[in-house]
């Protein structure tokens, strides 16, 4: 038996509106990357993109602000005047702030177009990659494992290209399915991954709707109508899932 | 520069909590968190039961995970091996809270992360924390590492058993464990969940 005098400070400490923003930056990332390749192939589509890139990534930015406990102590500065390159949000501050200039530029028309192509590129790179990392740095975390640092990036590409399937891009469900189905592999081994106790642990917290993600996943493969809408929101449940039965330590304590 | 560790003998240890509510009261910790806390746990049955009362706490640890995740240089680790917050800096993100893995931080209600400080602001002083004051058992001793005569150094030296919680992940805590009552050394939850299902 275990009892305590006051509590340890094992609450959840990411909440859903954090989950929603695991969602939107793979959209900005994912957009960032889109955009900059489709003006990197000189693609009619490429303005369109960089929109959306753009409006992901100020919506993404927003919803940061807006949800941090600090958003009126405007501490936020301090992304920008420090330098801390083992941060993985540090890294997501700098490559969605820079990735929002460039794609703004790029819309605007302003600037070089090819270098400015090449810099969101990068901008959208770190973008991708930085979620994940942030979960996968914690080793303390069972359930964040290395993982994360896969699945994160291609479910974010997943999501791009299922809001790009529903604007009709007829080119997006090819890749779609090609990463959703990539995915969803990777979800499929995660619990084969992970220690007896985090896979318990995954499965009491989240286990019913773990498979059920991955059952509607399944939908990609299926109607052209339906496949971009199974591609989302199993990319969108599947990182929300992940942040959030993730804050877990472990039985170690 | 000290190197400064804290050290609980928890074989005197009794769970009181006079550290804990010391603590609340130094550095007037809201509501709902708490830089310091006390596990209880009962392992084993009658005749070898061992009852193990461990307070916790941030173990400024040598190596802290929380200090290289923070994007803004808000969670920094002092010479003298304090790992603090400076909250002007901070935004709340909870990455220094997501890679302690000891749950020693917390958000403060006023939109920052706080956790033990050690009492720096005592130290400062002269004193000892507030927790150390406290404590009617003598159990917990404070000091510079590196001075082989702190009251640290010596209870160290003089101790039967030394355990730091969750050693594997090399976070090398500087808050130490005292003769541990059960001769498993700390107790953990999967002990007590491997009981459960006996
Ligand atoms: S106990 Fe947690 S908060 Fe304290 S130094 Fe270690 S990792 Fe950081
Ligand atoms: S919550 Fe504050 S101290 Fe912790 S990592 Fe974020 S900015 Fe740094």
């Amino acid at each position: 038996m275990t009892e305590f005098y006051g509590l340890p400070n094992a609450g959840e400490f990411w909440h859903w509106t954090n989950a929603l923003h695991f969602v939107l930056v793979g959209l900005a990332g994912g957009m960032a990357l889109l955009a900059a390749l489709l003006h990197l192939k000189g693609h009619e589509e490429a303005r369109r993109y960089t929109l959306l890139a753009l409006l992901f990534i100020a919506l993404d930015l927003f919803v940061l602000w807006a949800e941090s406990p600090a958003r009126f102590r405007f501490s936020h500065a301090w992304l920008f005047l420090s330098f801390q390159p083992a941060s993985p949000i540090w890294w997501g501050a700098w490559g969605l702030a820079l990735g929002f200039l460039a794609s703004g530029l790029l819309y605007l028309g302003r600037g070089p177009r090819k270098p400015l192509a090449w810099a969101l590129l990068l901008c959208s790179l770190v973008a991708l990659a930085y979620p994940g990392m942030a979960l996968a740095v914690n080793a303390g975390r069972p359930l964040w494992n290395a993982l994360m640092a896969g699945i994160f990036p291609l479910t974010a590409l997943a999501l791009t290209l299922g809001v790009a399937a529903l604007l009709r891009g007829v080119w997006a469900l090819y890749p779609l399915r090609l990463l959703l189905g990539a995915s969803l592999l990777l979800a499929f081994l995660y619990p084969l991954t992970l220690s007896p106790e985090a896979r318990g642990h995954l499965w009491e917290e989240g286990g019913i709707l773990y498979g059920l993600i991955l059952l509607l996943g399944l939908g990609v493969f299926w109607r052209e109508r339906l496949a971009p809408w199974a591609g989302f929101l199993a990319a969108a449940g599947l990182r929300a899932l992940l942040a959030m039965v993730g804050q877990w330590q472990g039985l170690g304590l | 520069m000290p190197r400064y560790a804290m050290a609980i003998d928890l074989s005197l240890c009794v769970g009181c909590a006079a550290c804990a509510v010391a603590c609340k009261m130094e550095n007037q910790v809201p509501p709902g968190v708490f830089n310091l806390w006390i596990r209880e746990r009962e392992v084993g049955a009658y005749p070898d039961l061992t009852v193990e009362f461990r307070p916790e706490q941030c173990l400024h640890c040598e190596n802290p995970p929380c200090v290289p995740v923070c994007p803004t240089g808000a969670s920094y680790q002092r010479e003298d091996g304090l790992v603090l917050v400076d909250p002007r800096r901070c935004i709340a993100c909870g990455a220094c809270i997501a890679a302690c893995p000891y749950d020693a931080r917390y958000l403060h209600p006023a939109g920052y992360v706080e956790k033990c400080t050690f009492c720096a602001h005592r130290l400062e002083r002269g004193q000892a924390p507030a927790c150390v004051a406290t404590c009617p058992t003598f159990c917990r001793t404070f000091g510079d590492l590196d001075d082989p005569e702190s009251p640290v150094s010596r209870a160290l030296r003089e101790a039967g058993r030394v355990d730091v919680l969750r050693p594997e992940l090399g976070t090398r805590p500087k808050l130490f464990y005292l003769n541990a009552p059960s001769k498993r050394g700390l107790t953990q939850e999967r002990q007590v969940k491997e009981v459960r299902h006996d």
